[in-house]
């Protein structure tokens, strides 16, 4: 438990004006409490279940800016630790991937088992006498594991409500839009790269459809992505407890089909994976026609359609690294999967036609919370604000029919004011937004 | 020594056309069948440095083909390539050049490059690694029939890859 704020956290959201205080993009203070706040506390994404199929398969990752481990012990079970030895600290792992038998500390050669067990202490009986107990100095394992349909969760706080429940229907809805592809793996190849950008403004961006036509205005223009044969203007906003949102373009089957005549020849998502009982089955009528982008709070992008996953993983205020995962039908044939994976390695990554112009307005962005003059003005988030009327049109599923718009953006603000305020769980659980009435 | 020198000679010469930003004339160096391909590195153990870089066909930061590439020039021509708009601006230094293989008039080259990016005011990049090209000489001049870019860093420490390596 946190003690209450001394810093008034809703004071910076202002849901009505639309407005959100510079200085939480900047601050180390707010930064760090974040740290505490939100990512000590929240159901953090560690990898995907084919990433790790074996005993002693192991993915490194991050909760905040504390480095995890994320294995599968003998019994097949998921496991996750702090990547730091009890005795002085030092990375018990400091490969980012492969596969181990344990984990040996190289300071001391304290050695831990799948299960974070310290096994293994040199000079035990010599030098510490038997007197250490080891089954109290194991790794320290995150409080609770748990996968949704093949995606690997931990949180290191036992208070955290059970992942589905967290999740809620939007944010299940996310995952299931990345599950339904049929039995996806990952791609080998996780691409990693830093930006000198606060990490909500990378979260932000991925429900700005607004940006898309200046920012990524090269796309068409070098050739890259065809002009659209239909106009993306109806929106849909599926906004979730505890931060969670969909947010982009409703699609029909008609779009679905042109978009598909489109990409035989431009590289575009196939949509039609929509046009299925089982993905009707799995995500309702409201999430099959949703071509937006879910974030399932706080920190992972579901994108291109489902078929990757960027994480944005915070690294101080002011710097962010952003992961992407793609997955694909393990017996998708070998040209379709060729093709994809071409398609994805051509738009998304540092590389990527539309990635390469997003980090220098995210860190332009950042910079512009530091200076004493430009943070005295909020930015602004109230395009369509007072106009989105949440409906039920999906048994539990908050939505918005609109156009483009902010309001998943200034959702997740006001969800990042909520777990900033809370002093824990129950405090969290009792007070916070509810995706009600006209936002 | 003169095949050494005359590849070396190509080098400095493709790199003065990227970073003079003469991009067409750099295209006209690429053969049409070129495949330019950067895969992804990770931090691996010795004993499972078989898997430290992806595979072809796998992830990787770029996999292109001659028409990809040219989409990528005519991006940073659109005067909408923000990324390069204004142009960084980039020094690439081209050492280590080590003919591995020459058969029949197709050589296996090994470099190692150093690319620099200055950018806006206070803005650098630094890219160190290795290429390994494969050179085709065709009427009495080089073409680059593939390129094999590895790069040292697993986290890349720069916003995105702008530029051509």
């Amino acid at each position: 438990m946190r003690e209450d704020p001394a810093i008034d956290y809703r004071s910076f959201v202002d849901a009505r004006a639309g407005t959100v205080d510079r200085r939480i993009f900047s601050d180390q203070a707010i930064h760090d409490e974040e740290m505490e706040r939100i990512f000590a506390r929240c159901w953090n994404f560690m990898c995907h279940e084919s990433q790790i199929p074996r005993a002693g398969d192991f993915f490194l990752n991050f909760i905040g800016q504390d480095s995890v481990i994320a294995t599968r012990d003998r019994k097949g079970g998921l496991q996750v630790f702090l990547n730091s030895c009890r005795h002085r600290g030092n990375a018990v792992c400091r490969a980012d991937s492969g596969r181990v038998k344990s984990f040996l500390c190289t300071y001391h050669g304290w050695t831990y088992d799948l299960e974070g067990k310290l096994v293994g202490v040199p000079g035990h009986k010599s030098f510490y006498h038997e007197d250490l107990e080891r089954d109290k100095w194991g790794l320290v394992r995150a409080a609770k594991v748990e996968s949704y349909k093949g995606f690997v969760f931990a949180t290191m706080d036992p208070e955290t409500p059970p992942l589905e429940e967290y999740l809620g229907p939007v944010g299940r809805m996310g995952l299931s839009m990345a599950a339904a592809h049929g039995d996806v793996m990952v791609v080998d190849g996780v691409q990693k790269n830093v930006i000198g950008c606060n990490w909500k403004l990378a979260v932000d961006n991925l429900f700005d459809w607004y940006h898309v036509q200046i920012s990524h205005a090269s796309a068409p223009l070098s050739g890259y992505l065809p002009k659209l044969p239909y106009k993306d203007e109806d929106h849909i906003v599926a906004l979730g407890e505890y931060g969670h949102a969909i947010s982009g373009p409703r699609t029909t089957p008609e779009i679905r089909a042109a978009l598909a005549g489109a990409s035989t020849a431009v590289p575009l998502v196939d949509e039609r994976w929509r046009d299925t009982p089982e993905a009707m089955a799995a995500l309702g009528p409201v999430g099959v026609a949703s071509r937006g982008h879910p974030n399932i709070f706080p920190n992972l992008w579901i994108a291109s359609s489902g078929v990757q996953l960027c994480l944005r993983i915070p690294r101080g205020p002011l710097s962010t690294e952003i992961w992407w995962f793609t997955m694909l039908d393990k017996n998708m044939p070998e040209d379709r999967r060729r093709a994809s994976v071409e398609r994805m390695n051509h738009t998304f990554g540092p590389a990527g036609i539309l990635e390469q112009d997003d980090g220098e307005n995210w860190s332009q962005s950042t910079l512009a919370t530091r200076s004493a003059l430009a943070r005295r003005h909020p930015l602004n988030f109230a395009m369509n604000l007072g106009r989105g009327e949440i409906v039920e049109r999906q048994p539990g599923v908050a939505s918005i029919d609109t156009h483009i718009n902010e309001h998943a953006q200034l959702w997740t603000y006001r969800a990042w004011a909520d777990w900033m305020t809370a002093k824990d769980w129950p405090a969290l659980k009792c007070d916070h937004a509810m995706p009600t009435g006209v936002v | 020594m003169a095949r050494q020198y005359e590849v070396e000679r190509f080098y400095a010469d493709e790199a003065a056309l990227l970073d003079a930003r003469r991009y067409r004339d750099w295209l006209a160096l690429l053969a049409d069948d070129i495949r330019y391909w950067m895969p992804v590195r990770r931090t691996r153990t010795t004993n499972e440095l078989d898997g430290e870089f992806t595979r072809q066909g796998d992830m990787a930061f770029f996999d292109d083909d001659r028409k990809m590439l040219e989409i990528r020039v005519k991006r940073i021509e659109s005067g909408y390539a923000w990324a390069e708009d204004p142009p960084s601006r980039t020094r690439h230094l081209v050492t280590n050049v080590r003919i591995v293989y020459d058969v029949e008039g197709t050589m296996t080259v090994e470099s190692n490059f150093h690319l620099h990016r200055s950018r806006l005011n206070s803005e650098e990049d630094n890219w160190l690694g290795m290429r390994r090209d494969t050179l085709r000489r065709v009427e009495g001049k080089f073409l680059i029939a593939s390129r094999h870019v590895f790069l040292e860093q697993t986290l890349l420490l720069s916003r995105n890859l702008s530029n051509f390596f």
